[in-house]
């Protein structure tokens, strides 16, 4: 077996005997079933509140109303909070001590005594939290799949799954980002509690202090507008906002998945390679740091200051 | 054989190790002492590869420890001081994964013959975190030589342990020496270690080698001396008053 199976192998095994950890992906299966659960009944409720109006206008002789859109994955569109929060904080939790924690416990003087090159420690590693974040993805999706056809009786059809797997593949990546920063985080700080101190304030920072700046030059805007006059209808969002929203990853994350589960009626039925070529700007900003974080790593491994 | 022809590092302005001039034989249990700060675990950190020297060169059967670090690193094993290991693993997962990285074949014929040269093999499948600072030194040893390496780095390796820990890794590293005919390369500062286990010893103090030698030559040599402390004190006491 080479190094990087290796160390993908026991960086597996070591998270699943970690019961912070466990707690952690047991919430996110959890909270995932629930947000099918809850999304279903709202639909079952919006439907069933329709099928009232219908026998109403029956019974009343008039005019029956047209039927409203059904838009079925966004059943599941409530997975996209969670992966946003608790996704990244997961991929914190599982990077935060990747390099303090060894370098703590006097394991990473062993491991740089072994007979492979220091870059495949963190291949080894990212290989490793690549397949718990994937099969913890895999299964949420296999769950949430059997919900959906549960709470809907439909089979998903092939654009469907399609866009429920990207929308998988956008977690994946979104979670790894997460993952790569904090590694980051862990081979440039001695203490383990102050590199998850650092990372979740940069996950403060991404996931509520940037989108509630964005908002807040919403809003002033808005004011702005009403107050000059100068325009008859006032802009609901505006550049500088949006330029704002493409720091946090975060936010991204959340418009490319809206798009893909169906949340944004305009692009329910869009095809997912013009919801990939609508988004790629979004897609770059989630992708950019990453890359960068990675070459700092590759780089940073090799320097003597990370004993 | 270990060789190092003018072996160097400086921080700066600070010069750690200052031409390190060393040799040891294949078989050999060198001491290596010197006080705090002396500049024993940034030579052995060179010597194990963990940095690289500024200047010199050191070589171990013939490998540069710069350019076939690689290689270098085939030989050796290497225990550093307080060493942790993975707490939520047992001693088995532990010995595993770093077999595996060092390429062993068999890992698991190898674990079963290490543990049982330890006396280890009913704390085999416990946790690491549960075990004593006595035991996961051994565990750390274990790891140290699973792959039969030909030259066993350890630094400090009985600092903090009991009497009866101290003798029983005394014993160990003795039985590895005489069964394996692994050369050890022991950073201490506990001169009475050094009597009872090395066969040559180097004194290093402010980065500079004061001496190395054959623990008898260097007996002979300071005849009137009682102890090796003696010896220790009048080569470092000599050095510091000049």
């Amino acid at each position: 077996m080479n190094s990087i199976a290796v160390f993908a192998k026991k960086e597996f095994k070591t998270a699943y005997k970690d019961k912070v950890f466990l707690v952690i992906v047991l919430l996110f299966l959890l909270m995932s079933i629930a947000s099918v659960y809850i999304g279903s009944t709202t639909k079952s409720a919006e439907m069933q509140a329709y099928q009232d109006i219908v026998s109403m206008a029956q019974s009343q002789g008039s005019a029956i109303p047209t039927a409203p859109e059904i838009y079925p994955l966004a059943i599941l569109s409530n997975i996209i909070e969670y992966v946003t929060m608790i996704g990244a904080v997961l991929a914190i939790f599982l990077g935060f001590d990747a390099f303090s924690g060894e370098r703590e416990n006097g394991t990473l003087r062993l491991l740089l005594t072994r007979p492979f090159y220091r870059d495949q420690i963190i291949t080894g590693k990212l290989a490793g939290a690549g397949m718990i974040i994937g099969a913890l993805l895999s299964v949420t999706l296999l769950f949430n799949l059997g919900l959906f056809t549960v709470a809907t009786g439909m089979i998903p059809n092939l654009s469907e799954i399609l866009r429920l797997a990207l929308f998988m593949i956008l977690a994946f990546v979104y979670m790894m980002s997460f993952y790569i920063a904090t590694l980051f985080v862990s081979l440039k700080t001695r203490d383990r509690a102050f590199g998850f101190l650092i990372m979740m304030i940069v996950w403060i920072f991404i996931s509520f202090v940037i989108p509630q700046l964005a908002d807040t030059q919403r809003n002033f805007a808005y004011a702005l507008s009403s107050v000059s006059s100068t325009v008859t209808q006032v802009p609901t969002d505006t550049a500088i906002s949006r330029i704002i929203e493409l720091l946090s990853p975060a936010v991204q994350f959340k418009n490319i998945s809206s798009d893909l589960l169906q949340v944004v009626s305009s692009t329910a039925f869009d095809s997912v390679f013009s919801i990939i070529k609508k988004n790629i700007l979004a897609i770059v900003t989630i992708m950019l740091p990453t890359v960068i974080f990675l070459i700092f790593s590759y780089t940073s491994v090799q320097k003597e200051n990370v004993l | 054989m270990l060789v190092t022809k003018d072996l160097t590092k400086k921080y700066q302005d600070f010069t750690a190790v200052d031409k390190l001039n060393l040799t040891v034989k294949d078989g050999a249990i060198f001491g290596f002492l010197g006080h705090n700060g002396a500049g024993k675990t940034t030579s052995l950190s060179m010597l194990t590869t963990l940095i690289l020297p500024t200047s010199g060169s050191a070589t171990i059967d013939g490998f540069d420890v710069v350019k076939d670090n690689l290689q270098v690193r085939n030989l050796l094993g290497y225990l550093p001081e307080n060493v942790m290991l993975y707490g939520d693993l047992t001693a088995r997962e532990n010995l595993q994964f770093f077999g595996k990285l060092s390429k062993v074949k068999d890992v698991n014929k190898n674990i079963d013959e290490v543990l049982n040269m330890l006396n280890f093999t009913e704390w085999t499948d416990k946790k690491v975190k549960t075990f004593s600072k006595g035991m996961r030194q051994r565990i750390g040893i274990a790891q140290a030589i699973l792959h039969k390496p030909k030259i066993l780095f350890l630094d400090e390796p009985t600092s903090g342990l009991d009497p009866q820990g101290t003798k029983d890794i005394r014993n160990i590293l003795l039985k590895i020496n005489a069964e394996w005919g692994t050369t050890i390369f022991m950073n201490t500062h506990l001169l009475s270690e050094v009597t009872k286990i090395c066969t040559d010893i180097g004194i290093i103090s402010h980065g500079k080698l004061l001496v190395s030698e054959s623990l008898s030559n260097l007996k002979e040599n300071f005849k009137d001396a009682k102890s090796l402390e003696e010896i220790y004190f009048s080569i470092e006491g000599g050095v510091n008053n000049e």
